[in-house]
């Protein structure tokens, strides 16, 4: 390849019609523009908060919120209003996780579901498909706030239905909050924590260890039990040795029925927005589940079949490993619409960050810059799930070896 | 190749951000150059949106549309309301016509970047005058044309009295009003633990309440009359409004900071109807009133080519009070539905005891 010919001059037309010349050019050009606009809107901006007076800066963060946030009691209207961001931060956090969770199980449930040879099954699924993800995200919301709580079933907070065990409530369910039983730390719990995060390194290894008999002895690994046993082994063990941190709170209802106290309330707001997202979303994820197990060869469902493995083990061991590769990627955008979806909480009382930010607008902060801290806790969420989805289809992408 | 590009891009980068920091050191001769050429829309400069005004021959006035009295659009989509004539007021005082109005319906938290962002040349829309408004917001309240306060209303059936009875209550509220923070601060002050219940607007509100989701209702109490006869008439459960006012709303126009000129002519054509009224001059009797009171003359104009310098045609209380009405008449179309009496209240001509009383029209 090193002996080439001399190299022949090319004759290059003139530069405003040389290809090479025009792309560099075009691509600079286009830069500048987008500065240039850039900065026009910015000078557009400063220059409209000179003239009214309004200054441009963050300090309002660590002025007081004075306002209460509902169903967070423990919030003090005196704090700062960067703890209010925090809080919206925390409970857009919740409703997304929750949402997920439900999304996804549902949304596999629905996927396999729709290619069931069950008639009944795969009709159903269909029906469930259509009718979510055709509907709006916000009408289902204020749908599951009216169905469920306005006009719903339950009673108010006084007469709250308590289903108990032994004194104690384990599900208390009315107008207002869906309580269980919680978990209450009651004493100094870092050294608790400490013997659990080494449990879980322990399970960890434990777990690799009996996948790695299995492999190269083919004796049952029973993973399963020995990490689940050596996880508990720890969590008791620390739990004894650290003087019993932990206890459970019972919910109750105050003796004069006016007040809620103890176990993990949802409430209605967030029940309202995290089923209505979940099922949604599930909807979208159910096709996408769909599709993917449409992608995987037939050739490996009918080899399945030829080593007389049952539909279960087809699916679990054969088919979804290779269709969840293909599911995967589709799957994050509706995880990250999901958790941006949640702004629509306002619709149903719940104080997630886009309600509780156009709040503290109202009440006087800034607007355009409430806006931007909003944007960067979207961006940021995104970012986040699409990082950490991103190494987990890495790790699932097949490896051509 | 490739780096070259790259250099290439790089070095025009560099280019520009030179340019803007090279004009971001004369950042004021280009800014101001930048807002004066911007037209009618955007804020103009100082003493610019009267005459913008005049020019466009209509007034964009921000209101409420879900508010029974004070705005609300009917099935034709008309505009009615206190607030709305209140934009009319300002039109025919300015233009000579009372429908010379563009009605811009406004969220709560929407409506002063609108202002800000001279969207809107003015807004009449329920918005509470308050300190940090006044300074945060780049807004200038002018003459409060209702005086109002925070009541509570909960179902008569709760035999609930007094703020104190409402112990960890759930209380409904809307997001981004004064409301917010009035309910926190009285309620807090008093050691009354309570758990706010947020909504974006009243149509959702309304059946939360009804249906018992919060067990109180809090806003400005005009709104909460309004609504009492609303769900009483619709045949719902009996409501009682506490007879305790815990809070100072004034309602009033709001212009945008720095335009002098536009917010007087804003303020005298609102206050003139204020004046007719005291003078006992109303839409009937406007054609061929007489006085001998130099004030009288001076509001109607007569002998007077221009309203004392104030750039308002000479007849421009005539054009208000013939078109509109003067205050008591625009009061009694709208608020006495709502189940609020003039007489008696705060909204009463100072004469009578109220606190509406304007500057003299000397």
């Amino acid at each position: 390849m090193t002996t080439t010919k001399p190299r022949r001059e090319v004759a290059r037309p003139p530069f405003w019609r040389d290809i090479r010349v025009l792309r560099v050019v075009g691509q600079v050009v286009a830069v500048v523009i987008v500065l240039l606009l850039l900065r026009w809107l910015y000078n557009n901006l400063v220059a409209s908060f000179d003239r009214l007076g309004i200054a441009l800066n963050f300090d309002f963060l660590t002025s007081q919120t004075r306002f209460r946030i509902a169903y967070y009691n423990e919030f003090d209207p005196s704090s700062p209003v960067w703890q209010m961001v925090l809080v919206g931060i925390k409970n857009t956090f919740l409703a997304g996780f929750f949402g997920i969770i439900l999304a996804s199980v549902i949304g596999l449930i629905v996927g396999v579901s729709r290619l069931s040879d069950n008639w009944l099954v795969a009709r159903l699924a269909t029906i469930y498909v259509e009718i979510f993800r055709n509907i709006p995200p916000l009408v289902i919301i204020i749908f599951f706030g009216f169905a469920l709580f306005f006009f719903g079933p339950f009673p108010i907070l006084s007469e709250s239905w308590e289903l108990s065990l032994g004194g104690n409530n384990l599900l208390i369910l009315n107008k207002d909050r869906w309580a269980v039983p919680g978990i209450l730390a009651t004493g100094g719990l870092t050294v608790f924590w400490m013997i659990l995060a080494v449990g879980v390194v322990a399970t960890y290894i434990v777990w690799r260890w009996r996948t790695r008999v299995f492999d190269d002895t083919g004796q049952p690994h029973h993973r399963v039990l020995w990490s689940v046993g050596v996880l508990l082994g720890f969590f008791l063990v620390g739990y004894l040795a650290t003087g019993t941190p932990l206890e459970m709170s019972w919910p109750v209802i105050t003796e004069d029925r006016r007040l809620f106290q103890g176990g993990f309330a949802f409430n209605w707001g967030f029940i309202s927005l995290t089923a209505a997202l979940g099922l949604y979303t599930a909807s979208h994820i159910g096709e996408i589940v769909r599709g993917s197990i449409l992608a995987v060869h037939g050739g490996q469902s009918e080899a399945a079949n030829a080593l007389a493995l049952s539909a279960f083990q087809r699916y679990r061991f054969v088919v979804l490993p290779q269709a969840m590769r293909i599911a995967l990627p589709p799957t994050i955008n509706q995880y990250l619409n999901l958790v941006k979806n949640t702004s629509l909480g306002v619709a149903v009382g719940y104080a997630e960050i886009t309600a509780l930010t156009r709040t503290s607008i109202g009440n006087g902060r800034p607007t355009f810059q409430s806006i931007i801290i909003l944007m960067a806790v979207y961006l940021g969420f995104s970012l986040v799930i699409s990082l950490i989805l991103n190494i987990v289809n890495r790790r699932f992408t097949l490896v051509e070896r | 190749m490739k780096r070259s590009k790259l250099l290439v891009a790089l070095a025009a980068l560099a280019l520009v951000f030179a340019a803007c920091t090279d004009a971001g050191g004369g950042d004021d001769t280009t800014t101001t150059a930048d807002a004066g050429g911007e037209g009618n829309g955007d804020g103009a400069p100082a003493g610019g949106r009267l005459a913008a005004v005049q020019e466009a021959g209509v007034i964009v006035c921000g209101v409420n549309e879900t508010l029974p009295g004070f705005g609300v659009i009917d099935d034709e989509g008309n505009f009615s309301g206190f607030d709305v004539d209140f934009c009319r007021v300002v039109a025919a005082g300015i233009l000579g016509d009372a429908e010379a109005v563009e009605f811009f319906p406004l969220t709560a938290e929407a409506r002063f970047p609108a202002l800000q962002s001279g969207e809107i040349d003015l807004m009449i829309r329920n918005t509470t005058w308050t300190a940090l408004r006044d300074g945060q917001e780049g807004a200038t309240f002018l003459h409060t044309t209702f005086y109002d306060g925070q009541g509570m209303m909960v179902p008569a059936d709760t035999g609930f009295t007094e703020l104190e009875d409402l112990a960890n209550a759930n209380i409904c509220v809307l997001s981004g009003t004064t409301t917010e923070l009035n309910l926190t601060a009285v309620l807090d002050s008093r050691g009354i633990p309570f758990n706010p219940i947020v909504f974006e607007d009243n149509t959702q509100l309304r059946p939360a309440y009804e249906e018992g989701q919060c067990e109180a209702w809090t806003s400005d109490a005009s709104q909460l009359a309004a609504f009492k006869a609303s769900i009483e008439d619709e045949g719902g459960a009996e409501q009682f409004i506490m007879a305790e006012i815990f809070s100072k709303e004034p309602l009033g126009p709001v212009v945008a900071d720095g335009d002098s000129e536009w917010a007087q002519a804003v303020e005298w054509t609102v206050m003139a109807t204020v004046q007719a009224w005291e003078f006992g001059i109303d839409s009937s009797n406007v054609d061929g009133f007489q006085s001998d009171h130099p004030d009288v003359q001076n509001l109607l104009g007569a002998g007077t080519d221009e309203a004392a310098g104030l750039d308002l045609p000479a007849d421009f209380a005539v054009q208000i009070i013939t078109q509109v009405g003067n205050y008591e008449e625009i009061y009694n179309r709208h608020i006495p539905g709502i189940g609020i009496a003039l007489e008696g209240t705060p909204n009463d001509l100072w004469t009578n005891g109220g606190l509406q009383y304007v500057p003299p029209y000397h």
